[in-house]
């Protein structure tokens, strides 16, 4: 500290020079070890592997490489495929009961999957009823074995979704988590006790295991040699894994992960890329981008409690001032498709294919003068109503309801714009909308965690944009959305739908076991839904993946995306390509 | 003024005391580079939040949350229609600059002008009364002052859910107080010695009356400075809590840019967008930091250098 | 002094007490439902419920405060709601890399702040004063993140000398051939950019605060005597006014120690660096309540014991104190 500027000077810039070649030598160069090993790029690593707490996505992507369900949907059908099972289930429609019966298979650390670990799973999930699992089995009466190979389902009830939800639940292992359920019994909460166990060695019946997890930085999944499906034909294709491993890197933001799939540190980014690089990535030759359906309802909400939402026609009217191709062209960038009915295009046994008048293109001008007309009709009044003076449009003023009461200002809620920037804009334009005619709409974006409270528990809402982006292909779910009974705090129906009409349609569909009978039920409450209009279906964005294919070749694309178990077992590596 | 001016200059006429203290003050201030580019640099922004009312007004697409260019829908770069480009969804960035800084003013000011409101009188009252009141009133200050404020108000936004604008001002305001609070009490300790306050307390005025006329206006200079600390704060910290995702939504504010930008992916891309929102934060809080060492000098003399 | 120091030793338990009931009250009185972003469509407002009840929150609020009271006596913070893991064990995996990253920035900021501080003191008025001085200045008001997210996107972006975030490479640690060092390496090489950024923000105010101190004890009688008594300047700087002007800056570190430690939060959020104030960060955004008290409670514990160090040490550097 005590040296003139010139010493100073002296030590520092070697120093410098010293550490900017340092920074040269880029840690980890070309291995030998990683071989044939995927890596996959993820924004957050899992919250848990422990399969009875954590059913997020981005646990749900690892774990669904370890934990394998008995069902697996296939890609080119989504018909559920023999997975564990050996062959579709039989059902007994007088017994009620589902017979599957087992493939030969193991778990990694050799030990046989028998009809007990089967019956282990469903009866843990009955006892300790976890709640991610509980709703799916609440039908279940009685599971046996009724030999090493062959299980047995009784059902107390008939549901309609439990060949496709509960027998596409994972199969856990007993081995494994046998002593733990009687240690978690002995505590005073058994159930949370399940839920915080630590896992630390995840017997794997997929094909991979776990070899290392270094939290925050990477996962190493090592191949599972036990696989049961190592080299069988299952619906047609021919599984592995070819590949050696799987390495999920965690990359904290977006930027370092599309980085990282341009620089060749991962094969493929497992999460939506937004349109902010896809410009970038377009030009890159290295980059192959792929675009996938996803079974996502995105939706605009209206409480039928409250006025003037809970009037049908005012509903009909907000559904003809919004242009969905404008929100697909502009707010999407092209990336995605309209939706006119709850269940998405590629769900295609359970779609209602039919376009209401208000999804046909229309223009502006066409769209106002019929939200007029409905509104008119319904005894709406404006002291001055919307008027176009060649070109431009006056915007309606006064706007009144039947009953001569000037409409209150109506918050449209939305996420936050960094959370979904579309679902945000989304609210902005419908604000504009509605406005246009003289709904005085204003769009509220609000903190998530809020947003869910306020409309699930409190029901304290005019309107709300919100989506799902990942619904289950069965439509059981749409009985929850609109089941008259559901409409309490935290209960799924958010928007207060009343309906006997749909309640006995939904109740006939959940217990139509035939799916013959089940499909033009779910039509129809789709055909009821559409004209009652309590959510407005919005879009269904399309899923954009970025990947490589320098190193591995073979990826399946389906609804949903690239990342899922076929790709992963049917990915090989190419000859003779070393790392970048 | 040279020496031989200042000696054979004729005496100035009397004036009132305060304003000839005040035209002092301002010469010193003047004087000191400091306060000279701060000052600037404040009215620059001044004039920006003033201008801010203009662009929605010269079209509707301006508006900084709300506009929708129907021929730009993504991010573009600087072009004659938007002359700081557009953010991701199409909106103008230099009329979302120009509303932040209303936002930033807005913020900064109250929430300074809060917490030295409930410092100066936490102070006065602290000294003034001394004894058990002051004991707890400065171990609070004390615990208050040495919390991280940005944590603190990050674990109450997260609690509260959504945050309103001005929930924020306030809960800044509220961890902000205690640096005031005890320079006012050290000057209240020493003012309460002086004749001044035993001659009014001999005349019968009130303790109140005696706090609030006789020591506050003698006070109400340091906390002026102080403020000027405390607005460079409230700033940061908003912007800071936007920026982590905790703002209101409902606004646009220069922190909240800085997420847009970073969270849509944008950074790398777009750097009329990542440049502006954040140099205009560093820029305003630089502004009043210099302005506040300006004062610091007019109100210590000891600090004016004597040998300019 | 032995007095003092258990004094305020006892003012810190009662503080962090304070602390923990605010914070047990704030956090049941807050809306926001914790479990509403565990739950999943499959789940019914039973499964929910039963959810809540598992997790002790339906509870009276009293049998919550004692039970809270009684586990964070004996360290047990609770399980965290988003990892399912015992709070202590997540921080424990966090603190270290806070430690490493914190400490580094602190203490490269002071060291060069007080040897540039001293510098510019020394050379008051002439170029270098004023270059330091307007380089603290300006430095000192950036904003933190604008300041990190242009670091990552000059050096790690377009000039590709660094990466963009994180703490450690995969590359590296996975490979089993890589030694010790090649890992230490890979740490270091991560923490250049945050650490720029820490560094850049904080000797700013160390040089300020180091400066005028300097020149307040330039002016005082003992160095004019030793002037007069024919020491060198290099000696009266170093050997005499240095070590008295050390103090403030004493001071200062401990007063700016709340500044710094939100600044490290923020550093550790945008460079996705594994530490405490990010997982509060993050712990905060999900309703995580368990983690995101005891994550508070630390660093509350941590700024009250460095005021404390900060004060004993500096009645210890200064005779004049004596308590």
């Amino acid at each position: 500290m005590t040296r003139s500027p010139v010493w100073r000077l002296a030590i520092i810039l070697p120093l410098l020079t010293i550490l900017l070649a340092l920074t040269q030598i880029r840690p980890g160069a070309a291995a030998d070890w990683d071989q044939g090993v995927l890596r996959v790029g993820v924004l957050e690593e899992p919250k848990s592997l422990n399969p009875w707490l954590a059913g997020d996505s981005w646990s749900s992507h690892v774990q669904a490489l370890l934990y394998q369900p008995l069902y697996l949907r296939e890609p080119a059908e989504l018909k559920p495929a023999p997975w564990l099972a050996a062959e579709p289930p039989v059902f007994d429609p007088q017994a009620l009961t589902y017979t599957v019966r087992l493939r030969p298979a193991h778990w990694s650390d050799g030990s046989p999957l028998t009809a007990a670990d089967v019956v282990f799973t469903a009866e843990l999930i009955q006892a300790l009823k976890v709640p991610r699992f509980a709703s799916l089995f609440a039908a279940l009466k009685r599971v046996e074995a009724l030999d090493q190979h062959t299980v047995r389902y009784k059902l107390s009830r008939p549901d309609a979704s439990f060949a496709a939800r509960a027998l596409g639940a994972p199969v856990l292992a007993r081995k494994q988590w046998q002593p733990v359920l009687e240690q978690c019994r002995m505590t005073q909460r058994p159930l949370a006790s399940l839920l915080q166990y630590k896992l630390e060695a995840p017997l794997s019946n997929g094909p991979f295991v776990l070899a290392e997890w270094r939290k925050g930085v990477y996962i190493y999944l090592k191949r599972n040699p036990h696989f049961f499906g190592q080299g069988l034909t299952i619906a047609g294709r021919r599984l592995g894994p070819e590949i050696s491993g799987v390495v999920f890197k965690v990359y904290g933001t977006s930027d370092a992960a599309v980085l990282a799939l341009r620089k060749g540190t991962i094969d493929y980014y497992w999460n939506n890329i937004q349109p902010g690089y896809l410009r970038d990535l377009t030009r890159d030759p290295a980059v192959r981008l792929v675009h996938s359906q996803k079974s996502a309802l995105y939706f605009l909400g209206f409480n039928l409690r409250r006025h003037p939402t809970g009037q049908a026609a005012f509903r009909r009217a907000v559904a003809m001032l919004i242009d969905k191709q404008f929100v697909i062209k502009r707010v999407l960038q092209g990336s995605g498709e309209v939706m006119s009915s709850l269940l998405p295009a590629g769900n295609r046994l359970y779609h209602l294919d039919q376009t209401p008048d208000y999804d046909q293109p229309l223009t502006r001008r066409q769209r106002i003068e019929k939200a007029v007309a409905i509104l008119s009709a319904a005894g709406y009044a404006w002291d001055q109503p919307p008027a176009w003076e060649g070109d431009r449009l006056r915007p309606g003023r006064g706007l009144k309801d039947p009953e001569g009461k000037p409409l209150r200002e109506l918050g449209i809620l939305t996420p936050p714009a960094d959370y979904d920037p579309q679902r945000a804009m989304v609210g902005v334009m419908a604000q504009e909308w509605l406005g246009q005619v003289g709904i005085p709409a204003f769009a509220r974006p609000m903190a998530f965690g809020a947003m869910l409270e306020q409309v699930k528990s409190r029901h304290d809402f005019d309107m709300f944009v919100l989506g799902y982006g990942n619904l289950p292909l069965d439509p059981g779910w749409l009985g929850a959305f609109f089941l008259g009974a559901n409409d309490k705090p935290r209960g799924w129906n958010m928007s207060g739908y009343h309906s006997p009409e749909f309640d006995s349609l939904a109740n006939q569909a959940g217990r139509a076991m035939d799916p013959d009978e089940r499909r033009p039920l779910v039509l129809e409450m789709q055909r009821v839904l559409m004209k009652d209009a309590p959510f407005l279906p919005l879009y269904n964005p399309t899923l954009t993946e970025g990947l490589r294919e320098d190193r591995f070749s073979g990826w399946v694309e389906m609804v949903g995306g690239v990342g899922n178990l076929w790709s992963f077992c049917e990915l090989t590596p190419r000859a003779g390509r070393a790392r970048p | 003024m040279s020496v031989k001016d200042q000696i054979t200059a004729p005496a100035p006429p009397r004036r009132h005391p305060w304003r000839e203290r005040l035209l002092e003050n301002w010469r010193v201030f003047h004087r000191n580079p400091l306060g000279r580019v701060g000052l600037i640099l404040l009215a620059i922004f001044a004039i920006m939040a003033a201008l801010s009312v203009a662009p929605p007004l010269i079209d509707p697409m301006y508006h900084p949350m709300t506009g929708v260019d129907p021929e730009v829908m993504h991010s573009s770069p600087p072009s004659w229609r938007h002359w700081l480009g557009t953010d991701f969804m199409g909106r103008d960035i230099l009329s979302q600059l120009l509303a932040g800084t209303r936002v930033a003013f807005m913020v900064g000011v109250s929430a300074a002008f809060m917490s030295i409101v409930l410092g100066v009188s936490v102070g006065m009252v602290s000294g003034y009364l001394g004894g058990w009141t002051d004991i707890i009133l400065m171990r609070l200050s004390e615990i208050i002052m040495v919390m991280p404020t940005l944590l603190v108000v990050l674990m109450l936004a997260a609690l509260f859910g959504k945050l309103g604008i001005w929930t924020i001002v306030l809960m800044i305001a509220f961890f902000r107080w205690p640096g005031v609070a005890r320079v006012i009490r050290a000057q209240t300790l020493s003012l309460k010695g002086r004749p001044f306050i035993d001659a009014a307390r001999v005349a019968g005025a009130s303790h109140a009356r005696i706090v609030f006329r006789h020591i506050m206006p003698n006070v109400l200079p340091l906390a002026f400075l102080y403020m000027t600390f405390r607005v460079t704060a409230a700033i940061i910290i908003e912007a800071a809590l936007a920026f982590l995702g905790f703002g209101d939504p409902g606004t646009v504010s220069w922190g909240m840019m800085l997420q847009w930008v970073w969270k849509t992916g944008h950074m790398f891309q777009a750097p009329w967008w990542l440049l502006p929102p954040g140099l205009c934060i560093s820029l305003l809080t630089l502004s009043f930091y210099m302005l506040g060492r300006a004062m610091d000098e007019v109100l210590d003399p000891r600090l004016r250098d004597q040998s300019h | 002094m032995t007095r003092y120091v258990i004094n305020r030793l006892v003012q810190i338990v009662i503080i962090l007490f304070m602390i923990l009931t605010i914070l047990f009250v704030l956090f049941r009185l807050a809306p926001g439902d914790p479990v509403a972003r565990m739950v999943d469509p499959n789940m019914t407002p039973e499964d929910a419920a039963r959810l809540i009840a598992q997790l002790g929150l339906d509870l009276p609020i009293w049998r919550q405060y004692l039970a809270y009271l009684g586990n964070c006596l004996t360290g047990n913070f609770g399980h965290s709601f988003h990892y399912g893991l015992p709070v202590l064990e997540i921080i424990g995996q966090r603190l270290p890399n806070t430690i490493l990253l914190f400490s580094t920035g602190v203490l490269l900021s002071a060291i060069a702040g007080i040897a540039w501080g001293k510098l510019a003191a020394w050379n008051k008025g002439k170029a270098t004063d004023l270059w330091l001085t307007v380089a603290s200045l300006i430095t000192h008001t950036l904003f933190l993140p604008w300041l990190a997210l242009l670091l990552i996107w000059v050096f790690g972006y377009k000039l590709d000398w660094f990466p963009i975030n994180g703490m450690i490479s995969d590359e590296v640690w996975l490979d089993p051939d890589s030694g010790v060092l090649m890992k230490a390496w890979d740490v270091a090489y991560h923490m250049i950019l945050p650490l720029g950024t820490l560094f850049i923000m904080h000797f700013g105010s160390y040089l300020l605060v180091m400066r005028s101190s300097m020149l307040e004890t330039l002016k005082e009688d003992y160095i004019v005597t030793a002037r007069a008594k024919g020491l060198t300047e290099k000696a009266i700087r170093n050997h005499h006014a240095a070590p008295n002007a050390w103090l403030p800056v004493v001071t200062s570190v401990g007063l700016s120690l709340a500044f710094s430690i939100n600044g490290g939060a923020l550093t550790e959020t945008v460079f996705s660096w594994p530490g405490i104030g990010r997982e509060l960060v993050f712990a905060v955004s999900q309703n995580d309540y368990p983690l995101a008290q005891a994550s508070f409670l630390l660093v509350a514990s941590v700024v009250l014991f460095s005021n404390l160090v900060v004060d004993v040490l500096y009645a210890y550097l200064d005779p004049r104190i004596r308590y």
